[in-house]
């Protein structure tokens, strides 16, 4: 009795102190190989096979199946090896591509989840101003020498008929500027027109004229020929762009609050000179 | 006595069951996928399975028949149009495992529709310049033509130079417009739309704000098994005949 009591313990013992992680001869259906235990997937051979040769499994020549085979744990060993040498801590290029590797991680975990409509709906009326429409114009600038100041008319319909008549316009020695041309967007003609011009043109009617408006290089007088103001989108036009929004939101802060968790958990010492 | 030799027979069933679906399982992942049609046997192992998965995790967005939603640009997977690749197993497998722009480095993410209606349409690639509300217009003409639908002559050939010009559109859809499914270009000279009806108003919208859908990455969330059985559960869908005839 003893004696078997004590061979169990032997036998015990042994187990405990010489035992390895457990392993298998058996290569999942789903893997190409196991390189050390670690599985080199089958998705991944089929798409590497496809991107070298352009063939799927049945059209590969066995010499190409080898081929891609033999890539892929080769480079199985070298990133086991790689992690063995840890080379994350002195190669640049590792550490970057683990810090962004990481991240994707993080932000695929927010796109694999389909919000509800009710939350999306909550982020449009939240964030309205977003989906919006480009305001659209079609605006001559007409500019005159400073000396024409006196001679403008003030009444906006007598301005208006002024610029509208050729020869009252050579009199005043008034030209297009030809800083804008055809219909632009907003965008477009604030750069074109310049600040100052464009906040003037944008709370112009269709038909209407600016007052006159000195800059440095004369006196300016815009003719708005059709103004279409920015027009919020509804719902259902604008819910594309939402939902990518909302993700792009989700994964920022899914990646705040990763970064927080690891900050959290880990244990962080800072040299005295430095704290 | 007999409800010992009932319950034998029927564990043996149940286990004669789990060890058939088992090795179906096991040759379905072996198989080459795009073999995997001409297998009647494996091919409705997998539908059959197949489907409860489609409808847990993309019915959702691309609804439980599978025919997808023009208003949010999710494509229909029934006609067997397809926008990456060209509707092979294998290839329905890898938009699967990968997703699309779903921020997996081996996802789907070569191009995304610039918004030519804002200053910088594709923040992605600087060299795209916006265009005008005319140039707009132009080349929806051109794509209505190309098309085969009315549309104003001469406003055609303004955009058709834009679209082999300096709009860069053929760079994705490629100069006759006909798309590209190696980058998920769609076909624009067709009747098939992605998003919205083929009017005026919804070219306008997706020309001037873009578009980029997004379908998620499952190779980390579900397993190789599921994963195949739903690629051949899609391929069934758009490929109505194939489990009639078997092949």
């Amino acid at each position: 009795m003893a004696a078997g009591v004590l061979i169990g313990l032997i036998l015990a013992g042994y187990s405990l102190f010489t035992a390895r992680s457990a392993s298998t001869l058996i290569v999942p259906a789903e893997d190409v190989a196991l390189v050390n235990q670690q599985p080199v997937s089958r998705a991944d051979y089929l798409a590497l096979l496809q991107t070298l040769y352009g063939v799927d499994l049945s059209h590969a020549t066995q010499e190409q199946r080898h081929k891609v085979l033999d890539d892929m744990i080769r480079e199985e060993l070298f990133v086991q090896r790689g992690k063995e040498l840890d080379v994350a801590s002195t190669d640049p290029d590792v550490r970057s591509a683990l810090v962004n590797a990481v991240e994707l991680e993080i932000a695929e975990n927010a796109i694999t989840s389909q919000p509800s409509e009710a939350a999306l709906r909550q982020f449009f009326e939240t964030h309205q101003d977003r989906y919006v429409s480009e305001g659209v114009m079609r605006v001559r600038d007409l500019v005159f020498p400073a000396s024409a100041l006196a001679e403008l008319p003030r009444d906006p319909e007598a301005l208006k008929k002024a610029i509208t008549d050729a020869p009252t316009l050579a009199h005043l020695n008034g030209r297009d500027s030809g800083k804008t041309k055809g219909e632009e967007f907003y965008f477009a003609a604030k750069i074109h027109l310049g600040d100052e011009l464009f906040a003037a043109a944008r709370d112009l009617g269709n038909g209407e004229v600016s007052r006159p408006i000195q800059l440095s290089d004369g006196i300016h007088v815009l003719d708005m020929e059709q103004n279409r103001h920015p027009v919020p989108f509804g719902f259902a036009a604008a819910r594309p762009q939402v939902l990518s929004d909302y993700r792009n939101q989700a994964v920022d802060k899914l990646k705040l609050s990763g970064e927080s968790f690891l900050r959290k958990r880990a244990n962080v010492l800072i040299a005295d000179d430095l704290r | 006595m007999r409800f010992l030799v009932v319950l034998i027979m029927a564990s043996l069933l149940v286990a004669a069951v789990f060890a058939a679906d088992s090795y179906a399982a096991r040759q379905l992942l072996r198989a080459d996928p795009d073999a995997l049609p001409g297998d009647a046997m494996l091919l409705r192992f997998a539908v059959r399975r197949g489907r409860p998965l489609f409808e847990a995790r993309c019915a959702a967005c691309h609804g439980a028949s599978g025919t997808g939603d023009t208003v949010n640009g999710v494509p229909d997977l029934t006609d067997n149009d397809w926008l990456y690749g060209t509707g092979r197993p294998a290839e329905i497998e890898k938009v699967i495992d990968y997703g699309i722009r779903s921020r997996n480095p081996k996802a789907w993410n070569l191009a995304i529709m610039p918004a030519y209606a804002r200053p910088q349409p594709n923040p992605g690639d600087k060299n795209i310049q916006p265009l005008t509300p005319g140039d707009i217009g132009d080349v929806i003409e051109f794509l209505m033509r190309q098309q085969g639908r009315p549309a104003d002559a001469v406003a055609v050939s303004r955009g058709a130079a834009l679209f082999t010009g300096h709009g860069g559109c053929y760079d994705c859809h490629s100069l006759d417009a006909k798309g590209d499914s190696a980058i998920g270009a769609p076909n624009l000279s067709d009747a098939i739309t992605l998003y919205g009806d083929g009017s005026r108003g919804a070219l306008y919208m997706s020309i001037a704000y873009g578009r980029q859908g997004v379908c998620p990455a499952w190779i980390t969330r579900a397993s190789a098994a599921s994963i195949r059985e739903l690629a051949l559960y899609v391929y069934s869908i758009s490929h109505p005949g194939t489990m009639q005839n078997g092949t």
